[in-house]
């Protein structure tokens, strides 16, 4: 066999039944996961030398220290039910989060409401208003794949950077949950559809050694905190709230040597669930125009130039840039960076080491390399929005040495 | 074109603006000159330094950011400058924001009034959100 070699192949190959099937049938291809019967899971490497990388992105994650403002508020007469502030996690809680927003509109009995901003939370609410029998009309500067929403990396990660435990109180958790849970239920509703928008892939994580849990317990030597400085200083201030949600979100088992696909001494799988940025967005859209919503493009200035529009319900979804717009300053930019390489259809997995991944999707394979010694502190205050090459290009590196040893180790 | 038509065509074209041209006559718009040629320059320098690495040295943007001409245009036109000025002064150079000092600030929105296509004049253009009200925005408009 002359083809690209399949990460636990040789494995794979003793244990298959009826080993003539290898010989040149379908199922040799490079390019498709290997049909396999029980035994290592023989899965076709990524691709990640540097000419693949087609693109970098930069996006600010808007953490608002009390978790998303869900709020409302008068403005020249209008009721402004504000949807904004998601942290890392807006796509993963875009439905739960529409849904209580869009409920809140609902309540003062509008035919039509306008919604501003076209991110993933401003284009669902709308949608969710729209399923509801209102008239929509989204007012933004950009459409969708020129939000920040379209710079996130693209996986169900609700307890992201979504809060700060102190600012938040004691409320927000079964608030989170309720709309993680519905997010979750909306999510499965669009598995299967054509294009992909919401897949579930094989989540890998590789070790040198045994891999636990990382807990972030308070540093009693840091004594400022987000009270004190406007910023959070540690770990131990953010929420983390993804156990209330382990009875339906799958978790990670550690793999037994013949089921670690890598040549690496331990490994863990999980499956998780993503989503394809431009077959999503394109799914909304349809529905959104399919429905007769209008999109119009405009910039807001103030908070008073809402009293202009001719709809009484507004909803309020500008994410990160609310901190200026709406002039909260409890908004905290927190900068992530993404390299993007060409799309393996091929590939359905993720794979992290330290503090390097590779997450294969359906509109390309995501890198990214965060610090885990700083966690979720990592570009806390950081509204730098250019990428930054370096840091890429050595997780493609590193990731790809793994590959390399993982295909000496099957050979 | 008669001298006559061609009047009763700018007045038009003056209308056709819309109400934000209108209101930028009574209220003073940026058509008349309301900043020097020497506070564009200084801009430039502050420009250069803040806010080239993201908007690009020609104001083209990138995909994570936006341009500061064509659309821009739209974005801002036809209200009082001073919401240009607010939003530079507090929003920008997105990695430290409000950092510059309200002289660099109105240094730049003459910058961007020049950029896109408003004339410089003999007036300086005040670094004051409240004497900013007063002056609106003009959109160039087609080249008429
Ligand atoms: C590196 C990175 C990775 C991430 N990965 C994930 C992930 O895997 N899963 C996940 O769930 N989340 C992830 N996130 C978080 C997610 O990207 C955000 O929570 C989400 O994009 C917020 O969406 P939004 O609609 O609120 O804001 P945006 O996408 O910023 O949309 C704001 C909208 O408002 C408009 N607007 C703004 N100001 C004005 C104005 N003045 N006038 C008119 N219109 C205006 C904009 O044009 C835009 O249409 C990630 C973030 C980063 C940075
Ligand atoms: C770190 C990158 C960065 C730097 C540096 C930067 N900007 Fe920006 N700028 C942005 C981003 C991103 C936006 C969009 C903001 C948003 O959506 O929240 C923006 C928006 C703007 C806008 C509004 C554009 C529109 O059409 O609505 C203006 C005006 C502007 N910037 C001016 C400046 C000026 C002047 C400077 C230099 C003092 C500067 N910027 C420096 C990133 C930057």
């Amino acid at each position: 066999m002359q083809q690209t070699a399949f990460i636990g192949q040789a494995a794979t190959r003793r244990r298959l039944l009826g080993g003539a099937l290898m010989a040149g049938g379908a199922l040799a291809v490079p390019g498709l996961v290997r049909g396999q019967v029980l035994g290592t899971p023989s899965l076709v490497p990524m691709r990640l030398s540097p000419d693949q990388l087609v693109d970098m992105k930069c996006c600010l994650r808007p953490l608002r220290a009390a978790g998303p403002n869900l709020g409302t508020e008068s403005v020249g007469g209008k009721l402004v039910v504000h949807n904004y502030g998601h942290g890392g996690s807006g796509w993963s809680l875009s439905w739960g989060s529409a849904e209580v927003a869009v409920g809140k509109a609902l309540a003062s009995l509008p035919r039509s409401v306008a919604v501003v901003g076209c991110g993933i939370i401003g284009l669902t609410s709308a949608v969710v208003a729209q399923r509801y029998g209102l008239d929509v009309t989204i007012y933004a500067r950009d459409q969708i794949a020129r939000t920040r929403s379209f710079r996130a990396s693209g996986s169900y990660t609700p307890g992201s950077r979504i809060a700060l435990v102190e600012p938040a109180g004691p409320q927000f958790p079964d608030l989170w949950e309720q709309m993680a849970r519905h997010s979750w239920r909306m999510f499965r509703t669009m598995l299967g559809l054509p294009g992909e928008p919401v897949r579930f892939g094989d989540s890998y994580a590789v070790s040198d050694a045994p891999i636990e849990r990382r807990t972030w317990p308070a540093d009693p030597a840091i004594t400022e905190s987000f009270a004190t400085a406007g910023l959070p200083r540690q770990n131990s201030e953010f929420a983390h709230l993804d156990s209330r949600i382990a009875d339906i979100v799958p978790q990670a088992v550690p793999l037994p040597p013949g089921e670690n696909p890598f040549g690496m001494p331990y490994a863990t799988r999980s499956s998780q669930m993503h989503f394809n940025f431009p077959a999503y967005a394109a799914i909304l859209l349809d529905e959104f125009f399919g429905r007769g919503g209008k999109f119009v493009n405009r910039v807001f200035h103030r908070p008073g130039e809402l009293a202009d529009l001719p709809e009484d319900v507004v909803i309020h979804a500008t994410g990160y840039a609310a901190r200026d717009f709406w002039g909260d300053r409890t908004v905290i930019p927190v900068r992530g960076q993404t390299g993007w390489l060409v799309p393996q259809p091929g590939v359905n997995y993720s794979l992290r080491y330290r503090n390097v991944s590779a997450l294969s999707k359906g509109d390309g394979i995501v890198i990214m390399n965060n610090n885990p010694d700083l966690g979720d502190m990592l570009g806390v205050g950081d509204s730098m929005e250019l990428p930054n090459r370096a840091p890429i290009e050595e997780a493609m590196a590193t990731l790809a040495a793994i590959f390399a040893r993982s295909a000496g180790a099957a050979a | 074109m008669s001298a006559r038509t061609g009047q009763l065509v700018a007045a038009l074209a003056l209308v056709a603006l819309g109400t934000g041209a209108a209101l930028a006559q009574s209220r003073g718009g940026t058509g008349t000159g309301r900043y020097t040629a020497e506070q564009a320059a200084a801009g430039a320098q502050v420009y250069a330094i803040n806010c080239a690495m993201c908007h690009g040295a020609r104001m083209e943007g990138r995909g994570e950011i936006p341009p500061l001409t064509g659309r821009f245009v739209a974005n801002w036109a036809g209200r009082p400058v001073a919401d240009l000025f607010a939003y530079v002064s507090r929003a920008m150079p997105q990695h430290a924001p409000g950092s510059l000092a309200p002289e660099q600030n109105a240094h730049l929105v003459a910058l961007l009034l020049q950029a896109n296509g408003v004339p410089a004049g003999a007036r300086e253009l005040p670094a004051d959100e409240a004497a900013l009200q007063r002056i609106t925005f003009d959109p160039p408009g087609p080249a008429l």
